[in-house]
C-alpha cells in the first residue's frame, strides 16, 4: 500500500510542476479521446438510428455486426489498420503509419460499435407507440431522429460514456499502427505501457493514476448529464 | 362553418372495397365506407376483428392489399398506445403541432386550447411522466385536437382506464368531439363507449363490417344474429319459425308473467344478481334485483322486445318486422 501511495504522491510533482512529457501526453490523450469520440457519434449515431428506427432489410445484421465489434481485439484492429497504411499497402500513399493522425483512426474505429450499438439498443427500447404516433403527425426524418436521440439520451450518453472510456484506455491498436512513440504519439495508456515495458514501474504507475483521474473527471461530467436526463435542449423545426 | 347536417356534406374520407394485410393475413376484407364533416362514427367490434388494421389503413399507415381510399384533407391518428415523450405535458403537445407543421408561434396558444378542452390545463406544467393514466389519456387525446385536422381518428381512447377515469374522459370526450367540424372515426372495444359517443356506428366482424346505422336503432333492430349476438342479445330462444334473441334488459322476472323459467345459474352483482333462466326453446339472462330468485328456483318472467331471425333458409329476416311480432305475441303469452 506505501508503494502505491509513493507513486501517486511521486506523480503529482510531475502533473504540477509543468513536466513537459507529462503534459503533452495529457493533452494528446484528451485530443484523442474528444476527437475519437466526437468523430465516432458523428459517424455512430446516424447508423444507431438507422438500425433503431429503420425498416429496411438487413438492419438485424448491421446491429449483430455493431454488438460484434465490441469485442474485436483492438490489436487486431491495429494490425489490419497497419497493413492498409504501410507504404505497399493500399492506402500506402496518405502517409498514416506510425503517425499521430493514425492513433485518431485506429481509436475513432474502436469507439464507433460502442456507439452504434449501445444507442441502437437504446432506440429500439423506446416506446413504439411514441415513435409511430410522431410518424402518425407527420414528423420528418430529421424530427423522428431528435425525438428518438432524446427520448434516448441515458442510453445514449451511455454509449458515449462507453465509447470515450475506450479511447482513454484501449492501447492495443495505437500501440501497432503509431508505434507508441516517446513523446510523440503517446497516449497515457500507451505511455503507461511504455513505461512498463522499460521496467519503470514507478513512472508506469504513475501515468496510470493520473489516467484514471481523467477518466474519473471524464465520467462525473458525462455521468451528470446522463443523471440530469440528458440535459440536452433540442428544439423542433415545423415541417416542410 | 357550415351548418348543413352530416348527412349532406360531402364525404371527406371514402374507401371501396378496402382489403389489408398484416404480414400474409389479409385481416380486412372489402370494406367500403364514407365519413363526412361534423360526423361521429364509432368503429366496434372485438378483439382482433381488425379496427386498428383498418384504422391505420384509413389513416395511411398501411397500404392497402386491395381497394381505394380517398382522403380530402388531412388526418390525424391518436394511436392506442398514449405514449408520451419524457418532458412537459405543455411540450408534448406543441412538439405535435410542429411534427405537423403548425407555424412556432401557434402552437402554445393552441395547444393550451386544446388542453383546456379536455380538461387538461393544470396539468400545463407537468412531466408527462408524472401523469396517471388518465390524465395520459387527456393529453394524447388534445395533442391529437389541437392539429385541427379535417379527419380525425382515435383508436380506443379509453383504453386502460378503470372506470371512474373512463366516465369522466369520455364525458368530456364526448363534448369536444360533438362540437368538432371535422369527421371523426372513433375504434371502441365496450358497447357503452359506442353508445355515448357516436351518431354512427360500424360493427366490424372478422375484417368485415357487418352493420352500419345509428346505434340505438342497431341495438334495437340488429341486421343479423351475429351483431345481434356482438350487441348483447345473450339469449336464445329457438322454435319452429326462427331464433328470438334477447338482452338482458329485456327479459323481466313478473310474478305474472306469461311464461316459466328455472334458475340455472345466479351471480350476485352489486345490486341483485344475473340469473341464467332455461325455458322451452332455450336459455335467456336477466337482471334480478334483491332478493334474487336462487338457483333451481323457479320464476315466471315477461320478454319485452327481442329480436327474431327466421332460421336458415325459411326466408329474408333482418330482426325488425318478424322480432316485433314475436316478441308482442310472446308478450302477451300467446
Amino acid at each position: 500500500m506505501k508503494l502505491v501511495w509513493d507513486e501517486f504522491r511521486d506523480a503529482v510533482p510531475l502533473v504540477f510542476h509543468g513536466n513537459p512529457y507529462l503534459g503533452s501526453i495529457i493533452w494528446f490523450t484528451v485530443q484523442v479521446a474528444v476527437v475519437a469520440t466526437a468523430i465516432a457519434a458523428l459517424i455512430g449515431l446516424p447508423i444507431a438510428l438507422a438500425i433503431g428506427l429503420g425498416r429496411f432489410r438487413g438492419r438485424r445484421v448491421l446491429h449483430v455486426l455493431a454488438n460484434a465489434g465490441l469485442a474485436v481485439p483492438p490489436v487486431l484492429v491495429g494490425l489490419l489498420l497497419y497493413l492498409l497504411f504501410v507504404p505497399t499497402g493500399p492506402l500506402g500513399s496518405l502517409h498514416l503509419v506510425l503517425t499521430r493522425r493514425s492513433v485518431f483512426i485506429a481509436q475513432t474505429i474502436l469507439a464507433i460499435p460502442y456507439v452504434v450499438a449501445l444507442s441502437a439498443a437504446a432506440i429500439q427500447g423506446l416506446p413504439p407507440g411514441l415513435l409511430n404516433q410522431a410518424r402518425a403527425f407527420g414528423a420528418s426524418r430529421v424530427q423522428l431522429s431528435v425525438l428518438a436521440l432524446r427520448e434516448a439520451r441515458i442510453g445514449v450518453i451511455a454509449a458515449l460514456i462507453a465509447a470515450l472510456g475506450s479511447t482513454l484506455s484501449e492501447v492495443g491498436a495505437m500501440v501497432v499502427v503509431g508505434g507508441n512513440l516517446y513523446g510523440y504519439d503517446q497516449t497515457l495508456a500507451g505511455a503507461a505501457l511504455f513505461e512498463g515495458n522499460a521496467e519503470h514501474y514507478e513512472d508506469a504507475i504513475a501515468i496510470g493514476y493520473v489516467l484514471m483521474v481523467l477518466i474519473f473527471i471524464a465520467m462525473c461530467a458525462l455521468g451528470l448529464l446522463q443523471q440530469r436526463g440528458g440535459g440536452i435542449r433540442m428544439r423542433f423545426r415545423p415541417a416542410r | 362553418m357550415s351548418a348543413a347536417r352530416p348527412e349532406l356534406r360531402p364525404p371527406l374520407l371514402r374507401c371501396e372495397q378496402l382489403s389489408v394485410r398484416r404480414g400474409r393475413r389479409e385481416v380486412v376484407h372489402g370494406v367500403s365506407l364514407e365519413l363526412r364533416a361534423g360526423e361521429l362514427v364509432a368503429l366496434l367490434g372485438p378483439n382482433g376483428a381488425g379496427k386498428s388494421t383498418l384504422l391505420d389503413a384509413l389513416a395511411g399507415n398501411v397500404p392497402p392489399a386491395a381497394g381505394t381510399i380517398e382522403r380530402h384533407g388531412r388526418v390525424a391518428i391518436a394511436l392506442q398506445a398514449a405514449d408520451l415523450a419524457r418532458r412537459g405535458v405543455l411540450a408534448n403537445v406543441t412538439v405535435a403541432l410542429a411534427w405537423w407543421g403548425v407555424a412556432r408561434e401557434e402552437r402554445a396558444e393552441r395547444a393550451r386550447e386544446a388542453l383546456r378542452a379536455m380538461g387538461a390545463e393544470h396539468l400545463c406544467e407537468r412531466l408527462a411522466t408524472t401523469l396517471s393514466g388518465g390524465e395520459r389519456r387527456r393529453v394524447h387525446i388534445a395533442r391529437t385536437l389541437a392539429v385541427r385536422p379535417d379527419i380525425l381518428m382515435l383508436d380506443e381512447p379509453f383504453a386502460g382506464l378503470d372506470a371512474e377515469a373512463r366516465a369522466t374522459l369520455l364525458e368530456d370526450a364526448v363534448t369536444v368531439l360533438r362540437s368538432a367540424e371535422c369527421a371523426t372515426l372513433v375504434v371502441v372495444h365496450d358497447r357503452a363507449e359506442a353508445w355515448a359517443l357516436a351518431d354512427r356506428l360500424l360493427v366490424l366482424i372478422d375484417g368485415v363490417i357487418v352493420a352500419d346505422g345509428p346505434p340505438r336503432e342497431l341495438l334495437e333492430r340488429p341486421p343479423s344474429e351475429q351483431v345481434a349476438r356482438f350487441l348483447g342479445y345473450d339469449g336464445s330462444l329457438t322454435d319452429e319459425d326462427g331464433v328470438l334473441l334477447t338482452r338482458p334488459a329485456q327479459v323481466i322476472l313478473d310474478p305474472d308473467g306469461p311464461l316459466r323459467a328455472r334458475v340455472v345459474h345466479a351471480v350476485p352483482l352489486e345490486d341483485g344478481a344475473r340469473v341464467e333462466l332455461e325455458l322451452e326453446g332455450g336459455r335467456v339472462y336477466a337482471t334480478a334485483p334483491h332478493p334474487a330468485p336462487r338457483r333451481h328456483e323457479l320464476v315466471r318472467l315477461r320478454i319485452q322486445g327481442g329480436a327474431r331471425f327466421p332460421r336458415a333458409g325459411a326466408g329474408s329476416g333482418d330482426g325488425r318486422s318478424g322480432a316485433a311480432a314475436r316478441v308482442h305475441s310472446v308478450t302477451r303469452g300467446e
